[in-house]
């Protein structure tokens, strides 16, 4: 019964924005984090519940018939862990003044518009045929446009602009390569078209068609060289918000949706493969060498998923099963470690003031719990072991050295170390040495940002030490999509 | 009266190119804001008259037409949010010059 993924968070957005504001803004928080929570405990304890056919009835009333696989699985969690972090960095970080005009406030329009974003996200994963993906992709993305301007400042609206204008160019080039692929399959499912390309692998209509699709969710994944919307869009939004975007949203929209296409669609040529080995090595050393010059905390961090994201789509590049449970598997683990920063980063920036790391030193001290949990996180994404992050760049580099790309699998190896570099350099600068002056009575955050970056340094730990049981139940079954 | 289809075809694929130049010179050349929002809506314009196109030529028109409508409401949406994004930039920085949002870079 996937569908009920995307019923019930829309029911729920309609029964907060009833007339019964007074009370729909306390009780907002809690609907969200028991959405999120839900789908978390289903994933984790009832997959079959996912894998079930939908009822008579349900399947009378929708046409819309979703396919869920262990992929989709690895990303309803993901979509939900990042969800609830979210919510509660925006109970912690986001003032509720009232809005002009209403009695809603503003924490309660932003969780409002996070629930309907990651209802979007589920629609993304569950859709089964290019127009839904359509759809669903835009509800997304409409929503964090909104939430990126969120706090109406003049960054906010700038970033926001960007991302809105690349992201709408990125929309057309995918509606035009579905009009394309219409034209060849005459239908939109994914099996059919599949059956299409097979049919005519080398017409020009079709390659032009993957060409858009491709290059449309480099530019929603944030790729190079078509990057240059991310790091505005993720360091303008409000603390909350970077959470999301960074942790999931440009992961789904771009990353998994690119995986999901290769997969059930356009399958893996020479050339794309080349083409996806050689954008993914230059994002990851390009964010990794950008990071390294950066002096905003969240911008550098922004840099660093693009660098993330590239090992991402080198290891969907090698094309073999292994390559592919890496990809996926450095999706999962970005989506908890980078959650995890964008959260310490929430809460250097409101408990200092500032984003800026030249002027902060010395905060663990006064912070023990954010730059403890801040070295976990920086550590696994640097891919030091035994955290989660090392065994997937360990996956992914194993199979570019299996296919034989030698000279990628060094890069890989040489971006680690860049990453390494970078976020050493940002420890030192933020949590270590000695107390910068202005901070002698700073405070350590609250429980709200307390418990998400407890819980998220526990998952990364949990999954390091747990791989030999997560690589039997977890990345294996990956296989039997390929 | 039907019209013959490769007239159809050349006439629509002349019209979608055009758009598609009109479009791209309008969003990467205007420094107006509102001149950029206009160059995505004849992007989506271009994208909507090649689903009709193709629509016409498979024979789905009942696939296309579903595929329209849907794309004109959600092109009205994103619209209106991106209006609303522009207005706020304007009501900081008082000008709808495109190169006044260059306050973010590194």
């Amino acid at each position: 019964m996937p569908v009920l993924l995307i019923i019930v968070p829309l029911l729920a957005l309609l029964a907060l924005n009833l007339p019964w504001m007074r009370l729909m803004n306390r009780l907002a928080l809690w609907v969200g984090l028991i959405l999120c929570l839900t789908q978390a405990c289903l994933v984790i304890y009832a997959p079959a519940f996912f894998l079930e056919a939908p009822s008579l009835w349900l399947g009378r009333l929708f046409l819309f018939e979703p396919s869920v696989d262990y992929l989709s699985l690895v990303m309803f969690l993901a979509i939900a862990i990042v969800g609830a972090a979210a919510l509660m960095v925006c109970r912690y970080s986001i003032h509720t003044a009232a809005e002009p005009g209403t009695c809603a406030n503003n924490r309660f329009l932003v969780i409002n518009l996070v629930i309907l974003a990651l209802t979007g996200m589920n629609g993304v994963v569950l859709a089964n045929d290019l127009f839904s993906l359509y759809v669903f992709l835009e509800i997304t993305a409409v929503a964090s446009y909104i939430l990126i301007a969120a706090e109406k400042g003049r960054d906010a609206f700038e970033g926001a602009f960007k991302y809105l204008i690349m992201s709408a160019v990125a929309t057309a080039l995918i509606l035009a390569a579905i009009a394309l692929l219409m034209l060849t399959a005459g239908d939109l499912s994914y099996v059919n078209i599949k059956l299409a390309i097979m049919a005519s692998p080398h017409s020009g209509v079709v390659l032009a068609a993957v060409a858009m699709l491709v290059v449309g969710l480099f530019i929603k994944g944030g790729l190079i060289p078509f990057h240059g919307w991310l790091p505005d869009a993720y360091s303008a939004a409000p603390a909350a918000i970077s959470v999301l975007l960074a942790g999931i949203v440009t992961k789904t929209t771009g990353v998994y949706t690119l995986i999901r296409i290769v997969i059930s669609i356009i399958g893996l040529s020479d050339t794309l493969e080349n083409l996806l080995l050689f954008i993914g090595a230059a994002s990851m050393l390009v964010g990794a060498l950008a990071a390294l010059g950066q002096s905003d905390f969240k911008r550098m961090l922004a840099y660093s998923s693009i660098s993330q994201v590239g090992y991402m789509v080198l290891g969907l590049g090698t094309g073999t099963v292994l390559g592919i449970a890496g990809s996926i598997f450095h999706l999962f683990n970005h989506a908890i470690f980078k959650s995890l920063l964008f959260v310490n980063a929430a809460a250097v920036e409101q408990q200092t003031g500032t984003r800026d790391m030249n002027r902060m030193g010395g905060l663990a001290e006064k912070m023990p719990v954010t730059g403890c949990t801040s070295a976990i996180a920086f550590l696994s994404t640097a891919g030091i072991p035994p955290l989660a992050g090392f065994w997937s760049k360990l996956i992914i580099i194993i199979a570019l050295w299996q296919t034989g790309h030698i000279v990628y699998a060094s890069l890989a190896v040489l971006a680690s170390l860049l990453t390494l570099a970078y976020f050493l350099s940002m420890q030192r600068r933020v949590f270590f040495g000695k107390l910068a002056t202005g901070f002698e009575s700073l405070k350590e955050a609250n429980a709200w940002i307390l418990i998400p970056a407890c819980a998220l340094a526990l998952i990364t730990i949990g999954i390091g030490i747990g791989i030999p049981w997560l690589f039997e139940t977890f990345l294996l079954p990956i296989r039997s999509l390929l | 009266m039907m019209l013959p289809v490769h007239y159809l075809f050349s006439t629509g694929v002349f019209f979608i190119i055009l758009l598609t130049v009109t479009a791209l010179y309008c969003i990467l050349f205007s420094r107006n804001l509102i001149r950029i929002l206009i160059g995505l809506e004849l992007l989506t314009k271009a994208v909507t008259l090649l689903i009709a196109l193709a629509g016409y030529i498979t024979g789905h028109m009942a696939l296309a037409q579903t595929m329209i409508i849907t794309l004109i409401v959600i092109e009205v949406v994103v619209i209106a949010v991106a209006a609303g994004i522009v207005i706020g930039a304007q009501r900081h920085n008082q000008s709808l010059d495109v190169r006044t949002l260059r306050n973010l870079k590194g």
